[in-house]
């Protein structure tokens, strides 16, 4: 197993509750969190925001509970997508660690699950899910090392919700056999939150065995991060190939790339 | 979905009865090899104060040392080799968890056990084998170098790989609690001088005794380990002792609201009962120590006819008993409880969680 | 010696223990709520009825301990509703329309396990 991650705080202006919201995550045994910028280009063409510098956060990092070491923190992008157009890669996607997408129609689902070069995609929690998550899109996903989110504090705010979340987790992880989920927060404010034991436990409600359960907490997000990490440095591999003509392009390329590798390391 | 729902985790518990005069009785063994001892309490029925014989054991128990950062490599020192050749030493890392950080222990036998995540298993380059507590892949592997081994001296090849490794490849360093039980006679800090060069503190055991009065107790007849007729059950003997532990009322009637907790019958309600509680990092040497002594107070008249001694030892150790992997799921608890009966005869309760191994 | 030293006799049981315990904390958003042992118990019973119905509510557990200064206690639940229980306190959100948690600082098959909890003052059981 590898140290506890919620991959979904999320991003809030007030940064005070912010700071609070993640010294809670240390409290409770999270190693690793990400803060979650949600972009909905549906409402009235949203901009892609532009991440905090997360070293500016604190100025000294909680330190997990029960370790001498503080809290890593990461930034991730969620893209709502209700059409084709809504998803585009472009720089802008670039300056963050993560990139999540959440399909809202069956057909973006399919594509996220084939072709969409993400990290995660998310499943829904306020609604229910309205098409079926079907096996072939499913393993594609699982072949390419993408991972399928749940994320419960919908399910802790409200009772119709709840039985969305729970249903659609079932459906989920009935089809993908357990692997490649993550259980996330999505939490606003601090007592949203929960230790990742009682999530590791509440995975079992999300018809998770034990083993995968724990490993949607732990393990999984490690993938997530990794799989972030090789998306980002998947410039350098583009910048060897081209070696041959070297270009001014490249260079402006290869310095997020080497950015992030800095962050990353602990 | 609903299996998931019911089922819980694996525990094992393992009693055993024999007599401390039994020439091939291995109470002592038992408790030698259980390393990392993080609290011990004993349970003396009818008794007010702590026996003075008893409390003067327990203020001997070693001191310890926390020492900040310390990094791997120096437990292959000359200084530091030497001292654990003799024995006796124990390190345990600190601040460090068994399902999500690299932990590392020093054994008494000089076996230093690296349990370690995947990515510093590979760049460490030493070789070990996966950890029996997986899920699907192997994330954690278990490295075990033999600090004793001959081939293991500066200067040899073997030496330079590990030291490569500790010091170049991944220069693992941690938190550590350290303490030492020399087989011989102890050279006055001996430990302070190999720390010198390090953040350090040093430690007492924390001691607390209380004095409980009316609580009823099981019976415990030496000969009925199961609880077939004199006793009760092993699993309701240490329901009852945690309860006395934590203060847990156990006067409810089946109707109650709140609890329905009830002390396993038989029993009998005594006068009073003193518990006291050591906590620390505790070598074996001083439990068994404090063992000898429980079992010198029991002979003499007078005294209760049984006294209890539990040990748990620490959730993130990388072991349990001996050199066997410990792992954690939920609780990583592993604990021994010994009874002391007057005529010598004792029970051994030996319980782990649902990763380990089934107790010796 | 009054009695023969007895002999050898070992037993091992296998999930032995019928009950699991879990050692939890409420805390709360913004206003602390005061509360009773019977509420505290009627919050938690009504997390399992949402969750679980009817029959999620009548299974039983004990409160074995409660603190109402810290509002922590020390609950017993047979093993096979363990499971149960613990989501259903997970999923447990607010408190007479006040924002709270429940903090699950231990869960053990012995409460003889569960002494390490009480030693460490913070919420940690797994160091000194």
């Amino acid at each position: 197993m590898s140290v506890f991650m919620d991959l979904n705080i999320l991003a809030i202006t007030d940064k005070k509750k912010l700071q609070s919201t993640i010294e809670t995550a240390a409290h409770l045994g999270y190693s690793t969190v990400a803060i979650n910028y949600v972009v909905e280009p549906q409402q009235k063409k949203q901009q892609i925001p532009k991440p905090e510098s997360v070293t500016e956060l604190f100025e000294k990092f909680p330190i997990v509970q029960g370790k001498s070491r503080p809290i890593k923190v990461l930034n991730r992008l969620t893209v709502v997508a209700t059409d084709a157009s809504h998803f585009r890669p472009s720089n802008e996607y670039k300056s963050f660690d993560i990139l999540a997408v959440y399909p809202k129609t069956e057909k973006l689902f399919h594509a996220a699950c084939m072709t969409y070069d993400v990290d995660i995609i998310c499943i829904a929690v306020t609604e229910k899910q309205p098409f079926h998550c079907k096996r072939s899109p499913v393993n594609g996903a699982i072949e390419r090392g993408v991972s399928f989110e749940i994320s419960y504090t919908a399910a802790i705010r409200d009772s119709t919700m709840k039985k969305y979340t729970i249903a659609n987790a079932i459906n989920l992880t009935e089809v993908c056999k357990g692997k490649n989920v993550i259980l996330t927060s999505g939490a606003e404010v601090p007592i949203e939150l929960r230790g990742p034991y009682d999530i590791a436990n509440l995975g079992l409600v999300f018809g998770l065995s034990e083993g995968d359960a724990k490993a949607a907490v732990s393990t999984n997000c490690r993938a997530v991060v990794l799989h972030g990490e090789t998306r980002a440095t998947a410039l350098g591999i583009i910048h060897t190939m081209k070696r041959m003509q070297p270009t001014g392009q490249e260079q402006e390329e290869e310095s997020p790339a080497a950015k992030k590798a800095k962050v990353v390391k602990v | 979905m609903s299996s998931h729902l019911e089922k819980c985790a694996r525990s094992l518990l393992v009693c055993e009865k024999s007599s401390f005069m039994n020439e091939a009785s291995r109470h002592e063994t038992h408790v030698c090899k259980h390393s990392f001892n993080y609290k011990i309490s004993v349970l003396i029925p009818e008794c007010g104060v702590l026996p003075a014989d008893i409390a003067n054991v327990i203020s001997h128990f070693k001191s310890y040392f926390l020492v900040r950062d310390l990094p791997v490599y120096k437990f292959l020192d000359a200084k530091f080799l030497d001292t654990v050749k003799k024995g006796g030493f124990y390190a345990l890392s600190y601040k460090t968890r068994i399902d999500e950080d690299n932990v590392v222990a020093l054994l008494s036998s000089g076996h230093l056990v690296l349990s370690l995540d995947k990515d510093t298993y590979q760049q460490l380059g030493l070789e070990g084998k996966p950890s029996e507590y997986k899920h699907r892949k192997d994330m954690r592997y278990v490295v075990t170098v033999d600090l004793t081994d001959k081939s293991l001296v500066p200067g040899t090849k073997r030496f330079q790989q590990v030291l490569l490794s500790l010091k170049e490849r991944v220069p693992l360093k941690s938190d550590f609690l350290l303490t030492r039980c020399p087989p011989g006679a102890e050279e006055d800090g001996e430990l302070q001088a190999l720390l010198s060069q390090h953040t350090y503190e040093e430690c007492r055991p924390t001691v607390i005794s209380r004095s409980l009065t009316d609580i009823p107790r099981p019976s415990l007849h030496p000969s009925d380990l199961r609880g077939n007729a004199h006793s009760c059950t092993p699993v309701q003997f240490l329901e009852w002792l945690g309860s006395v532990n934590l203060n847990i009322r156990c006067n409810n009637s089946a109707s109650s609201f709140l609890s329905t907790y009830v002390c396993p019958e038989p029993c009998a309600t005594v006068n009073k009962v003193l518990l006291c509680t050591v906590t620390g990092f505790i070598p074996p040497e001083d439990v068994y120590a404090l063992l000898q002594e429980l079992r010198r107070c029991l002979a003499e008249p007078g005294f209760t006819d049984w006294v209890s001694l539990t040990v748990h030892g620490f959730a993130d150790s990388p072991v349990s008993w001996g050199a066997a992997e410990h792992g954690f799921l939920k609780g990583g608890e592993n604990f021994y409880n010994l009874v002391c009966f007057k005529n010598q005869d004792y029970w051994l309760h030996m319980a782990t969680g649902s990763q380990d191994g089934c107790p010796p | 010696m009054d009695e023969e030293p007895s002999s050898y006799e070992r037993v091992a049981y296998k999930n032995d223990s019928v009950y699991h315990y879990m050692k939890i904390c409420l805390i709360f958003g913004n206003e602390r709520k005061p509360l009773s042992a019977e509420q505290f118990k009627q919050l938690i019973i009504s997390g399992l009825k949402e969750l679980y119905g009817e029959v999620g509510a009548a299974f039983p557990f004990d409160v074995l301990t409660f603190d109402q200064f810290v509002l922590s206690a020390i609950l017993r639940v047979y093993n096979n509703g363990l499971v149960k229980l613990w989501s259903a306190l997970t999923l447990i959100g607010s408190c007479e329309n006040e924002s709270c948690a429940f903090r699950v600082t231990q869960v053990s098959s012995s409460v003889s396990k569960l002494i390490l909890v009480l030693k460490s003052t913070g919420t940690s059981c797994r160091s000194l």
